[in-house]
């Protein structure tokens, strides 16, 4: 080895230029979300646009606070922040516990028909969700299933596919020896899947719940369609588009963008509470190649 | 011994069979009658929110989304010289027009694009230009932004699985943009490629000085496409880097050590272990992105509206505007001939997803 650590410097500042522009890139568009929602319909319009709220004619920073106090003064979108954690909580939760049968199926347990079970469950999110809503909107209908409920089902649709395929890959990852030394020690299969491989996946499994949770958080078209006769289970997405503005007919650019904003916090609180689960590591101790 | 594998191997088909049920029930209860419905609509006149009825028409609707024809355009000749006209401002060659040339019995064909090869001059028409147009921008589309998605999230999950001050911080930033609602980060995005200086590019072209502050980016056709690709690459890169670095956190740390011991460089054990053992992952985070690229509507619906169609976004308007139900199912199951076709590629050509463990 030679001058083992001539490149270093320069790797960790190329390292850290990177992860600054990481963190510029993902969050430049949100930064200019909060500086529109800090500004007045005025404001908005002048040209050019600045990088932070500025009064039209002194051109001092001024912060329009209005949009924010209309936001939550809306019942419609705070209710609809609550409407949003119960149906993506329980898509998420749901999603997991079958999924995780499914996927310990297909991923580690032999029997028949595992290619074709996997298409099949694959081949549902193969359409539009256009197309489908119309028919699915009439089986609502017949069911009388209401709407809070409706939704909880139908976004299975998009979440149970993905979460059945990405912890079957996991499943898949971890040696088969692990099962097998479970069962010579006596262990059923089923004993050896909660005790010992869901622990193990346990990085993807809160992987795969925040990205289903954040999925059925953002669905719009489903959303919008079950709710229409029922407005007190609108959801954050719905309830932000139906914004209109507080004095005229103009749209409330503004209003949604402090919307856009509230409605990020209670996820990032989420996220920085689960991404400890995903730790570095979690495997090694028990995995032995 | 043998009996008792037999017997194992029964009683594990038969724990699958029952783990297998729960998930096969929701999806029967919610997807059968829709999906079907679709296949079913695809080859009908039916049309939504009317009373009319409904007639069989076979493979009409599918004939009418995909006819196209290819035609030579005959040059103009000029009657003085006996020679092809030139258009005396550009010095263009001058053809005729495609619609006196394209067929309009039994149906009409539209001008989809033209093209010159080996001194003729073609023309493609289409009896639906507009679906062929929304495939083809859809599926352009789908290829770059997936592309890009996955280099970056690949970087991005490599650069977050590294052990630095900030880590956590950073984890939670990088998900930004895939936890704003797609309805809503739309609208951000629109708003920052307003077409004046009160949109962020605007301001910044013109701070360059390479353009005066007025480029309609979301108007001409030459940035239109892009501008949805930077939209979407911005919106779920997360969800790439994310899937990725769970799937990093799985790769065991030792095999690491090992293999530096052995002399592997970075590179080597970047290219012979982390993305073998990667691939598993990769294939599912490919597969789902390209479903979802390929099925992209919020982003363009709200943005374009009926101005430039996505697949999914042209079968909603079919629906909604024109009322044409059988219609728009019909494009609908294009489309999912297009994912399956997409998906059976990636499955085949990564594999790893249905070979046995």
């Amino acid at each position: 080895m030679h001058k083992p650590y001539s490149g270093r410097p320069l790797l960790r500042i190329l390292f850290w230029i990177l992860i600054v522009y990481i963190f510029i890139h993902m969050t430049f568009p949100f930064l200019w979300a909060i500086n529109s929602s800090l500004k007045s319909e005025g404001q908005l319009q002048m040209t050019p646009g600045t990088m932070v709220p500025r009064d039209p004619d002194t051109m001092k920073v001024s912060l329009y606070l209005r949009n924010y106090a209309a936001v939550f003064r809306n019942k419609t979108f705070m209710r609809g922040i609550l409407n949003s954690f119960v149906v993506a909580g329980s898509v998420t939760l749901l999603s997991l516990l079958f999924g995780s049968f499914a996927a310990f199926a297909m991923g580690k347990l032999r029997y028949r028909g595992k290619t074709p079970s996997m298409y099949i469950i694959l081949s549902m999110t193969m359409f539009p969700q256009v197309s489908v809503l119309t028919g699915l909107y009439a089986v609502i209908r017949v069911l009388g299933i209401p709407a809070t409920l409706s939704m909880i089902l139908t976004y299975m649709l998009m979440t149970l596919p993905f979460t059945i395929w990405v912890l079957t890959s996991f499943f898949r990852g971890l040696p088969t020896s692990l099962l097998q030394a479970a069962q010579i020690d006596g262990a059923t299969p089923f004993q050896s899947f909660y005790q010992i491989l869901l622990p193990l996946t346990a990085p993807a499994l809160v992987t795969t719940g925040l990205l289903a949770f954040i999925q059925a958080w953002n669905e719009y078209l489903f959303a919008l369609t079950f709710t229409s006769i029922q407005p007190s289970a609108r959801t954050v997405p719905v309830a932000i588009a139906l914004f209109t503005g507080e004095v005229s007919k103009q749209e409330p650019f503004g209003e949604i963008m402090a919307a856009a904003v509230i409605v990020t916090v209670p996820l990032l609180v989420l996220v920085m509470i689960f991404q400890r689960k995903i730790i570095a590591g979690l495997v090694q101790g028990a995995v032995k190649y | 011994m043998e009996t008792t594998s037999k017997s194992l191997v029964k009683s594990e088909a038969r724990l699958a069979y029952l783990l297998l049920v729960p998930s096969f029930i929701i999806l029967i209860m919610i997807a059968f009658y829709p999906l079907g419905s679709v296949f079913v609509n695809s080859v009908t006149n039916k049309r939504f929110a009317s009373s009319q009825k409904t007639e069989f028409v076979g493979l009409k609707n599918y004939k009418k989304l995909l006819g196209f024809k290819v035609m030579v355009l005959p040059p103009v000749i000029d009657d003085a010289t006996g020679k092809q006209k030139f258009d005396p401002e550009t010095g263009d060659a001058v053809w005729e027009s495609p619609l006196d040339v394209l067929p309009t019995e039994p149906v009409r064909y539209k001008e989809l694009s033209q093209f010159s090869f080996m001194g003729a001059q073609y023309v493609i028409g289409a009896t639906d230009p507009d679906f062929l147009q929304a495939v083809g921008d859809t599926v352009g589309f789908t290829i770059l932004s997936v592309f890009i998605e996955t280099v970056l999230g690949l970087a991005v999950a490599l650069v977050l699985n590294s052990a630095f001050k900030g880590r956590g911080f950073m984890r939670m930033v990088m998900l930004i943009p895939w936890a704003i609602p797609t309805a809503v980060s739309s609208r951000m995005w629109e708003w920052m490629f307003a077409s004046n200086r009160t949109g962020f590019f605007n301001i910044l072209l013109d701070k360059i000085g390479i353009n005066n502050g007025q480029f309609a980016f979301l108007v001409e056709s030459s940035s239109q496409l892009w501008v949805m690709i930077a939209i979407d690459v911005w919106k779920t890169t997360p969800f790439m880097a994310l899937l990725i670095l769970a799937g990093l956190q799985m790769i065991p740390r030792q095999i690491y050590e090992a293999a530096y011991v052995d002399g592997a460089n970075k590179l080597r054990q970047f290219w012979s272990m982390t993305l073998p053992m990667l691939r598993a992952t990769l294939a599912v985070a490919l597969v789902f992105r390209t479903l979802d690229a390929l099925r992209v509507f919020d982003v363009f619906q709200i943005v374009f509206g009926a101005n430039r169609y996505s697949m999914a976004s042209f079968a909603y308007y079919q629906l909604v505007d024109n009322k044409l139900m059988g219609y728009s199912s019909a494009s609908s199951v294009v489309i999912f001939l297009l994912i399956f076709i997409f998906d059976f590629i990636y499955i085949k050509m990564i594999g790893g997803v249905d070979s046995d463990a």
